[in-house]
């Protein structure tokens, strides 16, 4: 008995044992006293009410929905309004980002004092008030009746931006995606064999030809190419628009986490030993392909860490367009907790919600951190 | 089984979210109350013009306000013991349930899913709200249907959402909707033009003219969309609580139907007209026993904040700055839907 007392590892799985026991018995007892208090007030539990249908139009949808959709198309409306903005966000703040950190590490003093600058000044204030600001900004344009006419195809008022398109209907927008998607398997299949692309392109330029033919005989006479946005009544018909609460959220995020961005960006490639570089040079590199080869690579692996964390950052950010009425995934639950009441479901549901998207953007990361790390090394 | 363990997740986040403690009550809540000696009555996050709004003292001001004056009157015997709660429109229901607050005195729809699936209980209706669309004057629209194609903002997660989606479909009125979470932000979209109307509660609408740089460039349109019973909420099973609620309202509108006042009551008292005020403030017993309170709590109560058409006065009608008429809130004498029970 004493020998198992003194034994290490008994104790070590004996501790953890009991340690894991004593949790699963908290979070049981919680969920069973939980449970218990909600069904002696009489209150509703369960998922029932994701079928029934809400009663409440939301401002701004990618997928149709309608106050005759039910909760839980509804919910999925605003995920993709969430992950819409979110994706968005990464995508122009990376690109602004990378700018940012080559103009700020640039030996040209105006560069950096710009970069320093932004960096400062956006990096410094809340997003939420830059988010209010340009939201402020963007609604404070002229109204419809004054808005500004961009050359004729765009007008900008404080409705949002209404910009002509082409009048596609959406079996056209699919069949243009689907060449595209073809072409790029095409081009990416055919790399380094010259003939073969040749004979690629040509087929792509008979689909373009062909698409365009049947786009010009197949419509009907009277529509245009273009959707033209014209003032009808209080609103603008046709064309597409930009709505300003959407637009503010995204410049606001944008601006925002570039500033972060550049800065782990600038962080990766100075973290690049010195020495490294001079070895480059003293195998004959040019200096593009120092950095193309050596700085960058190297650069990219030490900043992956930290931008995984921003990206899952700027991804929760996008709840602050609640606060400017855009309808993501927090504004259509913090709603639906009103309309439907169903509290602690639609929270797991939140919450639900945003531990998959951001960890599918972790592991996204994480699976081309694992792809580009130095092999052999740990 | 799948269904329970979605049950067991929810279960599990309302036990952590701390709110255990509070559901398991031997005793009735009107009990609770009265050993704490304090009511725990809703405020508002910001401000709800009129109805609860925080003054330049700092001090909570409006109509809902006073009815929670009037129901720690009655239960308490003081207008001071009480604390208000500020809360948000969607706090109000998970506040309740967890005993964060001891009732929902704040412009409350009386809407079936609440009543039933949320486990609470509406009293009578203590204050009818029509609602209303207030539109720019410039747009010069005399109907809600020359606003065709217009935006039309509203208070996120209210039953204005629901009324004016219905109202619209019916009447086949083509409209952009935009749903804010907080007031401030709602007048904000509405001054900066971003909104060619905005629907809601005739008061709040007014409310929110009164608030406008020049309250002229908005107009309210006489064109009702809907008309809502806003009730006090308690939780399901607190009869006891829900009683005085009911006989509160009841006392206050009594009171005006007799024309019993803040400045008479005590005169009144001394020499009742009939025995039906004799019995409505205390002067024979039997008022305040059957409710488990004082049998002078509806004296105390007039006492403190005066009859429902002074309330109402006060707060939001002709002595306030809202100026709102009194309209369907009129006793029935007067045009009105509102009556008192029978004290026998």
């Amino acid at each position: 008995m004493t020998r198992l007392l003194t034994s290490q590892k008994f104790r070590r799985i004996a501790i953890q044992s009991t340690f894991v026991f004593l949790i699963a018995v908290f979070i049981i007892s919680l969920v069973v006293t939980g449970q218990r208090n909600i069904a002696a007030q009489g209150i509703a539990t369960g998922f029932g009410f994701l079928e029934r249908t809400t009663g409440w139009p939301v401002n701004f949808s990618v997928i149709e929905i309608s106050p005759r959709s039910t909760y839980a198309l509804v919910l999925w409306a605003g995920l993709i309004n969430t992950m819409l903005v979110g994706f968005l966000t990464l995508i122009f703040s990376t690109i602004l980002g990378l700018i940012l950190a080559f103009m700020r590490i640039s030996s040209n003093t105006l560069m950096n004092f710009v970069g320093t600058a932004y960096v400062e000044l956006f990096r410094n204030v809340p997003v939420i008030l830059q988010v209010f600001f340009w939201y402020a900004l963007l609604t404070h344009l002229p109204s419809p009746k004054q808005a500004y006419d961009l050359a004729g195809i765009g007008f900008l008022s404080n409705r949002g931006l209404m910009l002509a398109v082409p009048e596609l209907s959406s079996t056209d927008w699919l069949t243009l995606l689907a060449a595209l998607v073809a072409i790029m398997i095409g081009l990416f299949v055919t790399r380094g064999r010259g003939e073969a692309r040749l004979k690629g392109l040509i087929a792509v330029g008979l689909i373009v030809v062909l698409f365009a033919v049947l786009l010009l005989t197949g419509r009907a006479p009277d529509t245009g190419l273009l959707s033209v946005p014209e003032l009808k009544g209080l609103r603008f018909i046709g064309g597409m628009t930009l709505k300003p609460e959407f637009s503010a959220l995204l410049i606001g995020l944008v601006l925002f986490g570039a500033a972060y961005i550049g800065e782990i960006i600038r962080g990766g490639l100075l973290s690049v030993d010195k020495g490294k570089l001079e070895a480059g040079v003293a195998l004959g590199l040019s200096e593009f392909q120092t950095n193309r080869y050596v700085r960058i690579p190297l650069a990219f692996r030490a900043m992956l860490p930290s931008l995984s964390n921003q990206y899952v950052w700027l991804m929760k950010a996008t709840t602050v367009g609640i606060a400017i009425g855009y309808p993501d995934y927090f504004a259509i639950v913090s709603t639906s907790i009103n309309q439907a009441g169903q509290t602690m479901e639609l929270i797991a549901l939140l919450m639900g919600g945003f531990i998959v998207v951001n960890y599918s953007i972790g592991f996204l990361m994480n699976q081309i951190n694992e792809r580009i790390k130095l092999k052999g090394r740990s | 089984m799948k269904q329970k363990l979605l049950n067991l997740t929810a279960a599990a986040t309302i036990a952590v979210s701390g709110a255990t403690g509070a559901f398991a009550q031997d005793q009735g809540l009107l009990d609770t109350i009265i050993e704490r000696d304090s009511l725990l009555c809703t405020g508002h996050n910001g401000s709800y013009l009129g109805f609860a709004e925080v003054d330049a003292q700092g001090a909570w001001q409006g109509f809902d306000i006073e009815f929670c004056k009037a129901l720690a009157t009655a239960i308490l015997g003081s207008p001071d013991k009480l604390q208000i709660i500020p809360i948000s429109w969607a706090q109000r229901f998970p506040a309740i349930q967890s005993g964060d607050i001891d009732v929902i005195i704040k412009v409350t729809g009386w809407t079936q899913t609440r009543d039933t699936e949320l486990g609470l209980q509406y009293s009578r209706p203590y204050f009818v709200g029509p609602f209303y669309v207030m539109s720019k004057t410039e747009l010069d629209a005399e109907s809600i249907a020359d606003l065709e194609g217009g935006v039309f903002c509203v208070n996120a997660g209210t039953t204005v959402e629901r009324v004016l989606t219905d109202y619209m479909s019916t009447k086949g009125i083509e409209y952009e909707p935009l749903a804010f979470e907080k007031g401030e932000e709602l007048r904000a979209a509405l001054y900066a033009g971003r909104c060619d109307a905005i629907a809601g509660f005739g008061p709040f609408l007014s409310a929110t003219r009164v608030n406008a740089d020049n309250p002229d460039d908005y107009s309210i349109i006489g064109e009702p969309i809907a008309l809502e019973p806003e009730g006090i909420v308690v939780n399901q099973g607190e009869d006891d609580l829900l009683d005085v609620v009911n006989w509160m309202v009841s006392a206050l509108l009594m009171a005006e139907e007799n024309g019993i006042t803040q400045a008479n009551v005590d005169e009144v008292k001394a020499n009742p007209p009939s025995a039906t005020v004799e019995r409505l403030l205390g002067v024979t017993p039997g008022v305040g026993e059957r409710l488990g309170i004082s049998d002078d709590w509806a004296y105390n109560v007039i006492k403190a904040v005066g009859n429902y058409g002074e309330i109402y006065d006060r707060t939001i009608g002709e002595g306030s700055r809202y100026q709102l008429p009194r309209g369907l809130n009129n006793l029935w004498s007067n045009g009105g839907v509102m009556y008192p029970l029978v004290l026998d």
